[in-house]
């Protein structure tokens, strides 16, 4: 029956009782397959160590990572299946190379994603791609996709700058965080009204949300969107973080494989919301920078290109669902005008299309002569069943370790189906008492808080954007969020993503943590974005290192130039 | 019978599959079990994986059909939900509101605890505290964690930071590992009966089953104890499963289980782990009451207790203070595994499951305050806990009634057998029908996937005042039910939410 070949050079460990036959075959392509990698990974290091000098030689280097780490991924999925396929036979037990599962089927440090930014090569504490075979396939993908996203801001997690035990360690310009007002935070969190422990907030909650904070949450946006009536508690649903919510709904609407339009570049967090769990393709709909005569400003959004990329996608077969706007936007900066927001509205309303409106940024507008519109501000919504707003606490009061997030629909049937996500992203009793006590509070948010917090945006930005100008570095100029969008397509030759990603790497060797415009699935490569929202010191000293690479950067241009010219 | 709450609702009409019929809509911690069970000869749709068309169909529902599925299960529960919470039992505002005795959370000590969230070291707010941080849990909490497992599970060697990773509940952390461990449509072993909540968290994100274990209450062959679970038994049923073409990716074990109160022995764990490492299972231990074993009598052992491990690659061990604090509200659960594979899959999901910064260090204030917790809260905690159980068991053998319960949880497995002439579940879901119109909340067996109809889950960690009332209303409904029992037309149409709407 079971002809295992004992020739293999494979270990193998102890089998039970007989194999049926197709399962005997399964055993034997997994040797196979576990030696074919084996002998691959070998491979990949001996091409891989050789230490090339010039930019030609680092290229064909990373590009022989890249293929490996493609090949890496399929092989492993090769191995998960042939090992499902394997075990389903009761009797029988798998032999496979050594016990202990770990190290075995990892692959080298160096192995990467492909299409991912690459780690810096002399992390040496980056973590190595994720090849595992006691994770289901989706639970792989889970983590590579993961670990490719943040394993730069994990790099950084663990080497923080500081002024003084850390000064060499790496200063973030890539997470969209604000951290100019954590003084304020704290003695506001250590007032005594957030100390509140009482027996229902340690007991099983509502899963919506405590009901005095959903009534809180209310109350709030209505003032701050300047909701033309009351809004109703009943329809917020409280999580633990924007993307919770987003990833929630991208459940309840859509089916597995389907999509929503967005249009980019767009925040990046998204693309990894709707992927992770729900399995919702984002769709751009890509947007220029070149100003013309239908784009009157850059990346202008208008309601033909929308209609062009829903057609785009039918046309490719795609179940779109609904649209996702951010607004304030991220990266860009943009505020949507109510004409505007009313047409892209009004779009949706068409196409039968839910729109989910992310203003996550609604209160860090920070120039006063420019008013941000909220949806909700609007007198009557053309699908008020279709329209889901999200809110949170992170950016606007710059507290994303609180993990709060809010929806507010008018559409019962969501909000309930949102709920049921609840117990999955719920937060603390303690917490939501903490929350409501700082949405509460008003007086403090209008008079000291946001008018302080506005002001240190207004200086960071303006200190930022001088250093940008001197450079002579184009930005997308907005008083909005808590980034720029800069343009550093100058700097790249020839101006590819894979040049984007270099320099990308560039800075990050320099300990400089930015994002690229890939990230954004911005359709033109050479855009970043720049977080400004840090203190001046730290600020300083990131522009000083930002300066230095884009230097490096130059003289790396002239030299690859020159060799190219050599050639010729 | 049941009646679908919003009327364009069209039922869905395919079955979700032999494992997860039942209890899929309890999603309010596991109370109101019995609620959902009235699903029962209802069909579900077949939950959508990765590809799977809608085979709901339904013109003026704005939720795609994973959607309404999903919707469907919450307003089920969120009926009865509303049910208890619109009428909930307040000693001095509504004398005749509902008891509930069927929520398992431990309602005895909140004074300690309390107090003890209320002294100053827990009010520390630091600007690390309130940004993005290790997505696995702040380090000075996973290390807090792991001593105080290590402590408490009397791990042979010091447990590590490493292999921890901090969540909002565990709840969210068998959704995490089901969904990193299972493609969709694969199943978790579990005895039945068990914690039914645990159904929806494998469900709802994860889309994995779970395979039953069948327990009887009859002591046969070489158990020594009702509901005993055997190599023997998980044999069957993975046998069984895979007969059906069900993929078996793991075992679920709950240690003090739930709802029995049951306690593994060291051999009897063992032989379990040993039986998952033939089979090359994963093992998912919930050790969630492992603190709440108040019969000083009774041996427990944490799994992460052993000398070694059989399969350590593939044991997963879950706690968190929702029982063994009564804090079910504070959202906090953990998972311990040496598998750094899984570990970090699970945390690369928690940017989803995270808990807030200031409540992480709330948390590793109280685990790191041994003196408090060992001479002040165990103690009392658990002879809280031994006054409650002794006085409901009491009460139970007053009455004749049969009973299980070994010392742990806050539960007692009581037998209902005996009132129920013709021992059908519908009998068994009008009797806990017959409870709750009298204001008082159970959960029916049915809930927990019991074989047997007739059992109830009582849950006894309620303060006094509360507990004699709501065992007032069962003797009430006990004795009455035994007048009415030959009655063929109980008081099936009064649903409580139209009574309290």
């Amino acid at each position: 029956m079971s002809h295992r070949s004992d020739t293999l050079p494979v270990p193998s460990g102890q089998r039970r009782g007989q194999v049926p036959r197709d399962h005997s075959i399964y055993i034997q392509l997994l040797e196979i397959t576990l030696h074919l990698q084996q002998a691959m990974t070998e491979h990949f290091v001996q091409l891989t160590s050789r230490q090339g000098l010039s930019l030609e030689e680092r290229r064909h280097t990373e590009a022989i990572c890249e293929h490996e780490a493609l090949l890496s991924r399929l092989i492993c999925r090769m191995i998960n299946l042939l090992q499902s396929g394997a075990t389903s036979g009761l009797e029988l037990q798998v032999p496979l190379p050594s016990e202990d599962s770990r190290g075995d089927v990892r692959y080298g440090q160096r192995a990467q994603l492909s299409g991912q930014p690459d780690p810096v090569p002399q992390l040496s504490d980056c973590e190595p791609a994720f090849v595992s075979r006691d994770l289901s396939n989706r639970g792989i993908d889970i983590s590579v996709f993961y670990q490719s996203s943040f394993q730069d801001y994990n790099a950084y997690q663990k080497d923080k700058y500081h002024k003084d035990k850390n000064t060499l360690g790496f200063i973030n310009l890539g997470t969209s965080e604000n951290k100019l007002c954590m003084d304020l935070m704290t003695e506001r969190l250590q007032q005594s009204d957030m100390n509140c422990i009482e027996d229902t907030l340690l007991q099983y909650p509502d899963w919506r949300g405590q009901p005095f904070l959903r009534e809180e949450v209310a109350r709030f946006l209505t003032y701050y969107c300047r909701a033309p009536t009351q809004l109703d508690p009943e329809n917020v649903v409280v999580l633990n973080g924007y993307c919770s919510v987003f990833s929630a709904l991208a459940m309840v609407l859509c089916d597995p494989g389907e999509g929503f339009l967005v249009p980019a570049p767009f925040y990046g967090g998204f693309a990894f919301s709707s992927r992770l769990y729900a399995k919702v393709e984002l769709i751009p709909v890509h947007l220029e920078s070149e100003v013309t005569v239908t784009n009157t400003h850059p990346f202008q959004l208008t309601v033909d290109k929308l209609e062009e990329a829903l057609l785009e996608a039918r046309l490719e077969g795609k179940k779109v669902r609904g649209l996702v706007l951010i607004n304030p936007q991220n990266p860009l900066g943009d505020i949507y005008s109510p004409d505007s927001l009313m047409k892209y509205l009004e779009f949706a309303k068409r196409y039968n299309l839910h729109v989910i409106i992310d203003e996550i940024y609604m209160l860090s507008v920070f120039d006063e002569s420019i008013t941000f519109h909220s949806v909700l501000s609007m007198k009557s919504l053309p699908d008020s069943n279709r329209t889901h707003v999200i809110w949170g606490t992170s950016k606007d009061f710059g507290i994303s370790g609180f993990r709060f997030g809010a929806l507010y629909t008018h559409n019962k049937e969501v909000a309930s189906a949102v709920s049921a996500f609840g117990y999955l992203h719920s937060i603390s009793g303690i917490a939501q008492h903490k929350l409501c006590q700082l949405l509460q509070n008003t007086e403090w948010i209008d008079k000291v808080y946001l008018p302080t917090n506005c002001y240190r945006l207004r200086e960071a930005h303006k200190y930022i954007t001088a250093e940008l100008k001197a450079l002579e570095i184009p930005f997308h100029n907005r008083s909005s969020g808590l980034y720029v969008w800069i343009n550093l397509k100058k700097y790249l030759d020839p101006c590819t993503f894979e040049e984007e990603r270099l320099l990308y790497c560039r800075f990050l060797k320099n300990k400089l943590l930015l994002s690229c415009g890939k990230t954004y699935m911005c359709k033109e490569p050479g855009w970043f974005r720049l977080i400004f929202a840090d203190e001046l010191p730290r600020l300083k000293l990131a522009m000083r290192r930002f300066c230095d690479v884009l230097q490096e950067q130059k003289e790396a241009l002239i030299v690859k130039q020159l060799e190219d010219a050599m050639r010729e | 019978m049941f009646t679908l709450p919003q009327k364009d609702f069209r039922a869905p009409t395919t079955c979700l599959g032999p494992t997860c019929t039942q209890d899929l809509g309890s999603s309010h911690g596991d109370d109101l079990e019995g609620e959902c069970s009235r699903k029962l000869d209802q069909k579900l749709p077949e939950l959508c994986g990765v590809g799977d068309p809608a085979t709901i169909s339904s013109d003026t529902s704005y939720l795609s059909s994973r959607g309404r599925m999903i919707k469907w299960f919450w307003d089920s529960a969120e009926e009865g939900y509303r049910t208890y919470h619109m009428d909930e039992y307040d000693e001095d505002k509504n004398h005749s509101g509902i008891i509930n005795l069927g929520t398992s959370e431990n309602k005895l000590c909140f004074d300690l605890l309390s107090w003890r969230l209320s002294q100053s070291d827990m009010q520390r707010v630091e600007p690390s505290l309130l940004q993005y941080a290790d997505w696995r849990g702040h380090l000075f909490l996973r290390e807090e964690v792991a001593k105080f497992l290590s402590f408490y599970c009397k791990s042979p060697v010091p447990l590590r930071p490493e292999n921890v990773v901090v969540l909002n509940g565990g709840a969210s952390l068998f959704s995490a590992l089901a969904t990193v461990l299972c493609e969709a449509g694969e199943a978790f072993l579990i005895p039945t009966p068990y914690y039914g909540a645990i159904t929806q968290h494998m469900c709802l994100y994860g889309n994995v089953r779970l395979a039953y274990v069948y327990l009887d209450s009859e002591v046969t062959g070489l158990d020594t104890r009702p509901f005993q679970l055997t190599v023997e038994k998980l044999e069957m049923a993975l046998r069984e499963a895979h007969s059906e073409s069900i993929k078996v990716k793991g075992l679920i074990l709950i240690n003090p289980q739930n709802p029995l109160g049951d306690i593994y022995s060291l051999e009897e764990l063992q032989e379990y782990l040993v039986f998952a490492k033939r089979h090359r299972l994963h093992v998912i231990v919930d050790e969630v009451y492992m603190l709440s074993v108040f019969e000083e009598s009774v041996g427990y052992h944490s799994v992460l207790s052993l000398e070694r491990l059989p399969d350590p690659q593939r044991t997963h061990v879950m706690w968190a203070t929702s029982k063994d604090f009564g804090m079910s509200g504070l959202r906090f659960g953990t998972l311990y595994t040496e598998n750094q594979d899984v570990a970090t899959a699970v945390a690369s999901l928690c940017r989803y499951h995270g808990l807030s910064g200031l409540v992480q260090y709330q948390m590793a204030q109280l685990l790191r305050d041994r003196d408090w917790i060992n001479q002040v809260y165990l103690p009392e905690n658990h002879a809280r806990l031994k006054a409650a159980h002794t006085y409901v068991s009491e009460e139970l053998r007053a009455l004749g009634i049969p009973f299980l319960s070994r010392g742990a949880g806050f539960f007692i497995w009581v037998d209902l057998r005996k009132y129920l002439p013709k021992g059908t579940f519908e009998e068994e879901m009008l009797l806990w029908r017959r409870f709750l119109d009298n204001k008082v909340l159970l959960s029916f067996g049915k809930a927990f996937e019991c074989k047997e109809p007739g059992w109830f889950r009582f849950v006894f960690s309620d303060q006094a005042h509360r507990l004699c009332l709501g065992m007032q209303r069962v003797r009430q409904v006990l004795a009455g039910k035994s007048q009415v029992a030959e009655d063929p037309r109980p008081s099936q149409s009064q649903e409580p939410s139209d009574q309290h709407r």
